[in-house]
């Protein structure tokens, strides 16, 4: 058997556009065989590498079709076997005969996502560019599509092999001083340079951390608390934010009852807004369940707006990320913006461009870039219990519980792309020390 | 039941078995050289000594015997943390021997016999006996076979070579063809020795000396023998930039690099020619001089094993710090040997095609005597439960370095000579060497294997600790100034706790209070630990049904296929850790049994 033959599965085709009358569809096909289909499907072999135009024949030597035929050889191909793509016109019947003739000669039908499942099973891709496919598919909006796209790339994969490699170089170093105590010379200078190295480490996993932070909001979207005393404007924002009613205005302070949401784009994000019931002493019990939902959503938001009427001079009504003082028309001079405050007046839309600003400035946390990849909720989880394990890890202590720490960081890494065996900790071990016995 | 072979593997595989109420025949070339140690005179080490006692927490031989034979101790690891410390002992040889030989000889049911087994007999896919040069044929309905570096054996000095087991015996050739002919797979791996000094050409007063622990360890759980060899100091010295430059003179005569050897050596006991060529950038090496025994001069220079020519290696020794004016008393060499994949064995170190059959010890591709006396207890035990008709023991990895050891080589095999590391085990933080009877003990009491006295002992243990941890859990120790007073616990958690400084302590053995000590400063880290091996417990639950078409699981490369239709692994577990199995092949296998299940 060749080494190309060797990855490859059983030959399964798809049609890999969208049903329905189209100026191109495409039939898709990978697998062992796949060169042996094309020869007497078509009627001249293709030329890997080539755009080539062919015949698609039928079993009587009728023609079915002609179009493009791309063919690719393993293993440089997307799911690493041998591939063909058969770029026909875009109807629905003859897309069928397309495909019923491949299966007639001999391939199977794809189940759905076989083709991305046989790419990760022969290690052309790891699951975060599988997610960024994915992901890339079901972008909504440019920004999203762009992360997507450098994720299916391997943006992630490569920041996340970087942040790997040196994880285990350092567990190399480390397990060598216990496994091999007593041949490698391990003393005041060496553990000075390996707790360097894992304070740098933990560094570094913390600011690949703060990215995948940012990242993951342009994909989750992001979440905004609007907060204040009753009657300070809250809904009226909402509405202002949302470009249309969504919530209920009245005049009458507590009239939002339970957390109303819309969704506003800001600076390319999606972000969920919730407009919460003012904060007051007393009210109706219905009032005061509001007022526990909006402390909950409060909590969970990943910005805070407070809102608060322009002419209230009582301290600020809780923590927030922004200060939004409304009612500025009511005013006759307009009041000074600065630090978190941002004037604004819900009712004639005032202010409300700098309002976006100052949103997208709180959305992307701590300052940063943009993100270079789009990353999921469980990336963030991940790398969260990383992190905290490499923190734990550089904090000092001793060797056998910071080696403990680096293999629960590694664990964690391991499931965002795929786990490494003992065997590959032990060959970086060789690959660093010189071992006596 | 026969077990072939007196070496570490050899004695406690019939060890095991007599205590389990079998009676044992034991066949070997030269019943002088029972318990014989090839290669350094040192029992323990890291992770080692993890092994070495848990084969005492089962009652076996070797931490007796090293107890009294032991003539220089050491304690490694001791300031990285409780579970990765280990103990050392440099045995005189010929008192190992003779403990060995004596431990042997006071097992009445087993039967000793020097001759050699030159076949084996298997009929139906199944042991019936072995042919015995001089005895003829001996029917068995189990058969330990543990035949060392034996096996179709070459021993390689400079560029002469000579078949051979070990220096002065010769290689198992007959039982190496007849094995062969048994069609398991088969492959060749080398290890080496360095030479011997004679010690009373070594000038002592130039080198670093190490003296003996104090207090005097034990490797023995139940305690120490009622007398203890004289204790005797070893000496540090290493190479240097002439030594190596000798090395790489004569790399060309090295069998290693020459070609004429073609089998692995191992990465952690390299060659001071493999040394010297990989790691290129040190200037110097470390040597331990090792005293052979209290009654011989000569010398074991731990760190130089090697092949070179005679001349080379004498030129090698001299250019050495205190050796400048050293004998050689014997030649280093390397030895090439056959051994058996062990992926052919199942989990009790059964051959899986033939019935009865079982092998242990370096014939498995692993190096060190503890591996090997570990694998001889396994093995022993587990064709001793077959004969009585029970079923096979199999130890865990969560328990103990011996599961670690047994599931490591028939799962994933070896690529060199394996030696255990504690990096091996994953749940290392509770496999501590001074809890192996905490862990195994009760477990042996049940097989049968531990005697009465060692199972109460261990529950003495226990219930001493149990009892402590108890009352501790009520007590608080006061604090310095106006703080809260803390819960004992949590103040024996603290890294640098240590029982003895306790307020209000107990009076409690020394094992104990170490035991306490261990599981507060664990505890926390172990419960953590637990956790997140919940997906590894998930996947060693997840049994691989024996109809399950691999061929049917979308995704999965040729190569992924090939493995597991070869290896057939019972549950994803024992799958995840098939060398070559990726862990995106593991991640199809399951999602694939998924959706079998709901389909």
């Amino acid at each position: 058997m060749t080494a190309r033959g060797a990855n490859s599965g059983e030959l399964i085709a798809a049609a890999a556009t969208a049903q329905g009358k189209g100026a191109i569809g495409i039939v898709r096909l990978s697998g062992t065989g796949a060169a042996a289909l094309a020869k007497r499907l078509l009627d001249r072999p293709p030329r890997p590498g080539r755009v080539n135009r062919r015949r698609f024949l039928a079993a009587d030597g009728g023609v079915i079709d002609e179009g493009l035929v791309l063919a690719f050889r393993a293993p440089r191909s997307f799911t690493g076997e041998d591939m063909l793509e058969l770029h026909g016109h875009g109807g629905t019947a003859v897309l069928q005969a397309l495909l019923a003739r491949c299966i007639e000669l001999g391939a199977r039908l794809a189940e759905p996502g076989e083709f991305a499942l046989r790419a990760f099973g022969n290690g052309k891709i790891d699951l975060t560019q599988a997610e960024g496919i994915a992901d890339l598919i079901n972008a909504t909006s440019a920004r999203a599509a762009r992360l997507a796209a450098a994720s299916m790339g391997g943006a992630l994969r490569a920041a996340l092999d970087g942040l790997g490699a040196e994880l285990l170089a350092a567990r190399g170093q480390l397990e060598a001083a216990i496994d091999f105590g007593e041949d490698v010379d391990f003393g005041g200078k060496h553990q000075r340079r390996l707790r360097a190295d894992l304070k740098r480490l933990s560094a570094r996993a913390a600011a690949l951390l703060a990215e995948c932070r940012r990242a993951a909001a342009c994909q989750e979207g992001a979440s905004i608390a609007l907060v204040g005393r009753p009657n300070a404007g809250k809904s009226s924002l909402l509405n202002a934010l949302a470009g249309r009613d969504a919530a209920i205005v009245d005049g009458r302070p507590g009239t939002t009852r339970d957390v109303v949401t819309a969704t506003v784009e800001i600076d390319g994000v999606a972000a969920t807004v919730y407009d919460t019931a003012g904060l007051r002493d007393g009210g109706s019990k219905v009032e005061r369940e509001g007022m526990r939902r909006a402390r909950r959503r409060q909590e969970e938001a990943d910005v805070v707006v407070l809102v608060q009427d322009v002419r209230d001079e009582r301290p600020a009504a809780a923590a927030h990320d922004v200060l939004a003082l409304n009612k500025i028309d009511l005013l006759p001079q307009r009041p000074r913006a600065g630090g978190k405050k941002v004037p604004v007046a819900a009712k004639t839309g005032a202010g409300l461009p700098a309002l976006r600003r100052a949103l997208a400035r709180a959305l992307g946390r701590g300052g940063g870039d943009e993100p270079a990849f789009l990353a999921r909720a469980r990336h963030v989880r991940a790398l969260e219990e990383a992190a905290a394990a490499l923190a734990a890890a550089a904090a000092g202590g001793e060797l056998v519980a910071a080696a403990e720490e680096l293999r629960r960081a590694q664990e964690r890494l391991g499931t965002i792309t795929g786990a490494v065996g003992v065997e590959d900790l032990l060959g970086e071990i060789f690959a660093r020390f010189c071992i006596g016995k | 039941m026969l077990v072939v072979g007196g070496g570490h593997a050899g004695v406690e595989a019939a060890a095991a078995a007599a205590r389990l109420g079998l009676p044992v025949l034991l066949a070997t070339h030269s019943l002088d050289s029972i318990g014989q140690m090839s290669c350094n005179p040192a029992i323990g080490g890291i992770g080692k000594s993890h092994l070495v006692r848990e084969i005492d927490a089962l009652d076996g031989v070797m931490a007796k015997a090293a107890d009294r034979a032991g003539i220089h101790y050491r304690i490694l690891n001791t300031r990285k943390g409780p579970a990765v410390r280990a103990t050392r002992a440099q045995a005189d040889r010929s008192l190992y021997r003779t403990a060995v030989r004596q431990l042997v000889e006071a097992e009445p049911l087993i039967e000793l016999v020097q001759d050699e087994v030159e076949e084996l007999v298997v009929k139906n896919n199944k042991v019936a006996g072995a042919r015995l040069k001089a005895a003829g044929l001996v029917s068995c309905a189990a058969l330990v076979l543990t035949a060392g570096t034996f096996l179709a054996g070459v021993m390689h000095t400079g560029k002469s070579s000579a078949a051979g087991g070990r220096a002065g015996h010769a290689p198992a050739t007959r039982l190496a063809a007849c094995l062969r002919e048994l069609n398991l797979p088969v492959g060749r791996l080398k290890t080496g020795t360095p030479p011997r000094l004679d010690g009373r050409s070594i000038d002592y007063g130039r080198l670093e000396s190490q003296p003996t622990a104090r207090p005097l360890p034990s490797f023995c759980l139940l305690g120490p023998p009622p007398r203890r060899p004289r204790q005797v100091a070893c000496h540090l010295t290493a190479t240097n930039e002439r030594s190596h430059a000798i090395v790489r003179r004569h790399l060309k005569d090295s069998p290693v690099y020459s070609g004429a050897i073609s089998g692995a050596g191992p990465r952690y006991c390299p060659s001071i020619e493999d040394k010297v060529t990989r790691f290129a950038d040190r200037d110097a090496h470390r040597i331990f001089l090792e005293p052979e025994g209290l009654h011989t001069a000569e010398v074991y220079p731990n760190g130089i094993s090697t092949a070179l020519p005679a001349a080379a290696q004498e030129a090698l020794v001299r250019s050495i710090a205190g050796l400048e004016e050293a004998r050689l008393t014997r030649l280093g060499y390397a030895v090439e040997y056959d051994y058996y994949d062990p992926r052919a064995l199942d989990p009790s170190l059964a051959v899986r095609q033939i019935e009865g059959l079982y092998f242990a010890g370096q014939i498995n591709g692993t190096t060190g005597y503890e591996e090997a006396a570990a694998q001889g207890l396994v093995a022993g035990a587990n064709a001793a439960l077959r004969l009585a008709g029970r079923e096979a023991w199999v130890p865990g990895r969560a328990e103990s370095y011996l599961g670690v050891l047994v599931d490591d080589l028939t799962a994933q095999g070896v690529t060199e000579p394996y030696r255990m590391f504690t990096s091996r085990a994953e749940h290392r933080l509770s496999l501590r060497e001074d809890n192996a009877d905490l862990r195994l003990t009760a477990q042996g009491a049940e097989l049968g294997l531990v005697s009465e006295e060692r199972r109460d002992a261990a529950l003495r243990h226990q219930e001493e600790v149990e009892a402590e941890m108890a009352r501790l859990a009520k007590v608080t120790v006061p604090a310095a100034g106006s703080r809260p007073p803390q819960p004992a616990l949590k103040w024996l958690a603290r890294p640098q706790a240590r029982y003895g400084r306790l307020p209000g302590r107990a009076k409690l053995s020394r094992r104990a209070a170490a035991e306490i000590e261990a599981r507060c400063k664990y505890g926390p880290l172990i419960e953590r630990q637990r956790h997140s091996l919940q997906r590894e417990r998930e996947l060693e639950d997840l049994i691989l049904p024996a109809d399950l078409d691999f061929a049917g699981v979308h995704g999965l490369s040729n190569e992924a296929r090939e493995k597991l239709r070869l290896h057939r692994p019972a549950t994803l577990g024992q799958a995840a850790r098939l060398s070559g199995l990726t862990p995106a092949a593991v991640s199809l296998l399951r999602l694939h049994l998924d959706r079998r299940r709901r389909a």
